[in-house]
Parts: structure tokens; C-alpha cells; sequence
């Protein structure tokens, strides 16, 4: 009975196509989508930064100091043209109205502080809210600042080893899997749960609060079928749509990196093939499932309750919020999963995910986590039968 | 047949709707001491205004809702005891009754004779003869969501009678209907004391309650103000008219 009732439900949902769009379309398409978004923004920022001619305003004449030097750096790090201003105040508003991108002043005694060789002040002055600005300054001057230092070791004739007490090497030690965990690891399962919790919510209002809403309950209950297996055969739909969901969101970041080749450097790219392996999808669906039961348990209960599509939607929609928050956990640095956090349900599938990417997930706690969740998700299944045994629930 | 004794039916109050009933109770009272008898190859009418209790009653009689005490014994088995197996013996029908109009008629029908338990073969026969009987082929493929209101009335009446049900529940199935598409309701109801089936049905019109019933209980406020044969009624009527005189007993 419970599988007749399912088939019914789900060949209803897949002829909705409001949830067909939130189960499949936009899970599908939102990887490639934002994907293609962020590398298309990219490429062309790359590319304007290397067409782009950066005008460097200098308080001063040709025969400055700074801007003998800045001429020599050659063109790799991006186009350059110099431009002189006399006094301060052209040159604060030309920067101003960005006629020019980095400018520079030095003090009326820089030509004889570096004469003296003692340290001669300089200071840059750039729009920060502009992305590379800061850092082509910091490059300019390293380049000028080595090359000075390098001419006064000649001039003092110091050999300049003498004066570095330490050659210093760090290396990292984490495996290009970790750091791609530790980096992005957070993001997958962000989608997973938001898209999970999307794909459940309209099925879950549209089989409940809709056939309430649509007078079509009071038949179906005078049918010789316990309301356990209505109950359980309306709320296998709505797990598999949140799974379905969760699914195509995947499927959409497998096709932006196979079909599109938006991912271009192949160290990356073997990282993330080795993510996407058998056994890294069997423990995301083992977390994902109970999961899902629990969103179908926390949603069913409200759309059992709720007498219209707008009152379901209007109370699950805030629920959304509160359950798609905590997976931003992810994002955060230096939250692990051990046995408090394994214990807080949807962070605990947060970190394990993004754990279980950079390959250091530990056993026991992606078993707790599991149980965690299936405990969650079986009481939110009888607290939906308790919701919809309720005589006044069901009917309007 | 269908048998009713001292049925009693109460609904918990929310504080909120105690203040929208202004009453300090904590219970609603929808049924009270009701009984009743309907027999087989008879229709059965409860009769009675807007909110006077008859869906709820007709409700508890499909099991859908369970009486908060009282016996209702439906084709011999106890309906509180044995409700799933009341369900296969009662096709229910009422006027607010929706569809699911992603579905075709077709599919529906499929659906509701799973959800009855009648085997492929049983279901293949009853779907022809039903079909055959409301002229529903034309439109059997198409969604139900696109059909007019007297093509889903046919649906309705065809998922109702799939299982072949000994007991028909009727809740004011000519509501909202117009006069054409009520008259299917009526043939089938008549088509059903033909078949020697139990029919019970509930109206506040007065002329459907006159063509149909033999039988029928005046329900007021929960209870019943009157009960005995349409003949009976007809001959002891104090008013000019059945509206006039229905009117007077429920005023009383």
C-alpha cells in the first residue's frame, strides 16, 4: 500500500512543475551557472588587469628618484605611465577622481636621506575598495626597495649574506586534498543542505497542506489504508525530492567540471576527481539521508498543520533560515568535528562533509554524526504522525 | 445496513476559539445522542441546517473522525473496533469533494481500486461498466484539472463506486453543482436503492430529501429533532409546504 501510494505522490509532484524546478532545474544548473559566472568575472578582471595601463602620479619630475626606478621594472606585472604633478593638490585630486591609480610623495629630504643612507620615507597612496591596487604597490616597492638595499651592500661593501642570519623555508605539509578541504570544503555541503531543505519543502506542502487545501484528504481517508502508510508514502516523496535535489546539485558541479572545463589547473582538477570518489558519495548519502528525514519531519509537522499553501509556506520559509544557517559553519576556519560538534545536528553533517573531502574525517565521529541524525530524524517522524492523527489537523 | 446508538461527539477548544465562540468550555459539541438505522435497498436522509452536525456524523460513519462515544456498526462489523475494515464495504462522496488534477480520470480510478484492494481483473470490469454508465471514455486520458465540473462529478461518482461498496455516505453531494450535473448525483443515488445498496445521504434542500428518501432524521445543533419515514412526514406535516414544515421542527 505504502508503494502505491508513493507512486501516486511522486508521478503527482513530477507533473508540478513548480517543484520540478526547485528539485531539478535549479540544482542542476546553479554550479554551471555560478561557476561559469565567477570564472568568466575572473578571466575578464585578468585580462583588464593586463590591458589596463596603471597611471602612477608622482609628486616631482621625471629625473625622481622613484620614477627612474619604476620605468626600469618591466611591463610583466601590468602597464604603467608615469604622471608628474608639482604640488600636492593636483595630485590628492587627481587621485581623487581617479586620474590616476597609485600615487606617490616623498619628503624634501628623500634624495639626501638616501644620499645619507639612512631610511628615506615614501608613501603610496591607492583606493583599496579597487582589488590589486594595494598589492601593485607593495610589488613596485619590493622590487625598488631590494634593489636599492642590493646597491648599498656594494657601497658599504657588506656582502649581504652576512647581514641574513636565517634562511627560512615553510612548507606545507597538507596534501592538496586537505587544502581543497580546508578552502572550498565548506561550500559543498552548504549546497547539499540548503538544496536538500528546497527540494523537500514543496512536495512536503503541496502532499500535505495541498491536499488538505484541495479537499482531497477526506477521500483518501475513507480508503482502508492506516494514516502510518499514507503518512510514510507522502513522506518517501518528499525525502527523495530533498535528496534528488542534493543530488542534481552535484550533478551540476560534475558537468561544470567534466563538460565545461571551468576548472582549469589540473593539480585541481585530480584533487577533485579524487574527492568525487564511490566511497567519499556513500558517506555523503549516508548523512544526507537522515538528514532529509529530518527536514521531511520538521516540515510535515508545519504543512499538517497549516490550513492553506500560504500559511505552510509562510512558517517554513523562516525555517529555512534556522536550518541553513548553521551549515555556514562550513565557511569558518578551525571548526572541527569532534564529539560536541558531532552532536549539534546539520553542523555535524557540515563538518563531516567538509572532513570527509580533506580525507580527515575520523570513523567514530561520522558514526555518531549518523546516529545523531537518524535518532533526530525518527522522532521528527512520529512527532508528524502525532501532527497528522490529529482529527482537527487533517481536515479543514 | 448501518446502525447509530447514543453517538457523542466532542472537539477540544482552543483558547483562541473559546474567545471566537465566546464560551469559557474547553469542548465543542457537534453530535449529540444521535441514532439511527438505515437499511439496505433504502435511502436514508439527514436533514438538517449549516453546522448542525450531519458531516461530522456522516464523517464518523466513514471513520474518518472516531465518535467520543456511541456504537456505529456498519454492514455488521463494528466501525470503532474495525475501521479498515469498514472502509472496503463504504463508498464516501461529498460535494466539497477535490481531485487530483495532475492526474487523468483514468489514473485516479487505478489509484483509488489499489488503495480498495480490488484485484486488476475486478477493477478492469467495474472501471468498463463504470464508464460505459457515465459516458466517461472521451475525457480518460485527459488531466483532471482540465475537465469541466460535471466530467469531474463523473470522476467523482466512478472513484466512489470502483470497489463496489454495500454502504453509500453522500455529504451534500449536489452542493455547488448545477442542475445538470446534480442529476447524475440523484440517478446514482436512485441506481443505488436499485441495487439494493444502504444509502445515506445529507442535504438542507428540502426537494432532493422528497424525490430520494425513505427514511430520514431532522439534526439540529447535534441533535436530532426528528426521525421516522418520508410517508410518515408527508402525512403529519403542520405547514403548508416540506421547506415551511422542516423549518418549524428545527425552530422548535
Amino acid at each position: 500500500m505504502i508503494y502505491h501510494i508513493f507512486k501516486k505522490e511522486l508521478l503527482d509532484t513530477l507533473r508540478d512543475r513548480r517543484t520540478l524546478v526547485t528539485m531539478l532545474i535549479i540544482p542542476i544548473l546553479i554550479f554551471p551557472l555560478t561557476l561559469n559566472l565567477f570564472v568568466s568575472i575572473s578571466s575578464s578582471f585578468e585580462k583588464n588587469a593586463s590591458t589596463e595601463i596603471l597611471k602612477i602620479g608622482i609628486i616631482g619630475d621625471k629625473n625622481h628618484f622613484l620614477a627612474k626606478e619604476l620605468n626600469e621594472i618591466p611591463n610583466e606585472m601590468g602597464k604603467k605611465e608615469m604622471v608628474f604633478f608639482k604640488d600636492s593638490t593636483h595630485f590628492f585630486n587627481a587621485l581623487a577622481n581617479d586620474s590616476i591609480q597609485l600615487g606617490i610623495r616623498t619628503n624634501e629630504d628623500f634624495n639626501s636621506a638616501l644620499k645619507s643612507m639612512i631610511p628615506a620615507e615614501v608613501s603610496w597612496y591607492f583606493d583599496a575598495s579597487e582589488i590589486g591596487r594595494k598589492e601593485r604597490a607593495e610589488n613596485y616597492m619590493k622590487i625598488i626597495e631590494t634593489k636599492a638595499q642590493e646597491q648599498r651592500y656594494i657601497d658599504l661593501q657588506i656582502d649581504g649574506r652576512k647581514i641574513t642570519p636565517f634562511q627560512t623555508n615553510y612548507n606545507n605539509v597538507a596534501s592538496d586534498k586537505k587544502m581543497v578541504g580546508m578552502l572550498a570544503g565548506g561550500i559543498l555541503p552548504y549546497i547539499f543542505i540548503a538544496f536538500g531543505f528546497i527540494g523537500c519543502m514543496y512536495p512536503a506542502i503541496d502532499l500535505f497542506t495541498g491536499e488538505k487545501e484541495r479537499g482531497t484528504i477526506e477521500t483518501l481517508l475513507t480508503t482502508p489504508i492506516t494514516r502510518w502508510q499514507i503518512l510514510i508514502g507522502k513522506m518517501l516523496v518528499v525525502v527523495l525530492s530533498g535528496l534528488v535535489a542534493a543530488t542534481c546539485s552535484l550533478l551540476g558541479l560534475y558537468i561544470s567540471i567534466e563538460f565545461l572545463d571551468l576548472v582549469e589547473n589540473q593539480e585541481l582538477l585530480k584533487v577533485i576527481h579524487e574527492i568525487l570518489s564511490f566511497s567519499f558519495l556513500i558517506a555523503m548519502f549516508s548523512l544526507l539521508i537522515p538528514l532529509t528525514i529530518f527536514f521531511a519531519g520538521v516540515m510535515i509537522p508545519v504543512a499538517v498543520y497549516a490550513k492553506t499553501f500560504k500559511e505552510a509556506q509562510s512558517i517554513i520559509t523562516p525555517l529555512n533560515i534556522i536550518m541553513v544557517l548553521p551549515a555556514m559553519v562550513g565557511f569558518f576556519p578551525g571548526i572541527e568535528l569532534n564529539f560536541q560538534t558531532a552532536c549539534i545536528p546539520v553542523v555535524n553533517v557540515v563538518l563531516a562533509t567538509k572532513e570527509l573531502i580533506a580525507g580527515t574525517l575520523e570513523t567514530k565521529y561520522l558514526v555518531l554524526s549518523f546516529l545523531i541524525m537518524l535518532s533526530l530524524a525518527i522522532l521528527s517522524v512520529l512527532i508528524s504522525f502525532r501532527q497528522f492523527g490529529k482529527e482537527t489537523n487533517i481536515l479543514t | 445496513m448501518i446502525e447509530v446508538s447514543n453517538l457523542y461527539k466532542e472537539f477540544p477548544l482552543s483558547k483562541k476559539q473559546q474567545k471566537e465562540l465566546n464560551t469559557n468550555s474547553n469542548i465543542a459539541k457537534a453530535v449529540e445522542n444521535v441514532s439511527f438505522t438505515c437499511q439496505p435497498g433504502q435511502i436514508f436522509s439527514l436533514l438538517g441546517p449549516n453546522g448542525a452536525g450531519k458531516t461530522t456524523t456522516l464523517r464518523m460513519l466513514a471513520t474518518i473522525y472516531t465518535p467520543t462515544s456511541g456504537k456505529i456498526e456498519i454492514a455488521g462489523i463494528d466501525a470503532i473496533k474495525y475501521p479498515q475494515e469498514v472502509r472496503r464495504k463504504i463508498g464516501f462522496l461529498t460535494g466539497s469533494t477535490g481531485l487530483y488534477a495532475r492526474l487523468t480520470p483514468i489514473e485516479l480510478i487505478d489509484y483509488f481500486a489499489k488503495l480498495y484492494g480490488v484485484s486488476n481483473q475486478q477493477r478492469d470490469q467495474r472501471k468498463k461498466y463504470l464508464f460505459d454508465l457515465l459516458n466517461m471514455h472521451d475525457f480518460s486520458n485527459k488531466r483532471i484539472g482540465k475537465l469541466s465540473t460535471g466530467m469531474k462529478q463523473k470522476v467523482s461518482i466512478c472513484r466512489t463506486m470502483i470497489h463496489d461498496p454495500e454502504v453509500i455516505i453522500f455529504d451534500e453531494p449536489t452542493s455547488g453543482l448545477d442542475v445538470i450535473t446534480a442529476e447524475n448525483i440523484i440517478k446514482l443515488i436512485g441506481d443505488c436503492k436499485a441495487q439494493n445498496k444502504t444509502v445515506i445521504f445529507s442535504s438542507h434542500i428540502m426537494s432532493e430529501v422528497d424525490l430520494l428518501c425513505d427514511e430520514l432524521a431532522i439534526i439540529h445543533q447535534g441533535k436530532i429533532k426528528h426521525q421516522g419515514s418520508m410517508a410518515d412526514f408527508r402525512n403529519q406535516m403542520i405547514e403548508t409546504n416540506l421547506t415551511a414544515e422542516f423549518i418549524r421542527i428545527v425552530q422548535s
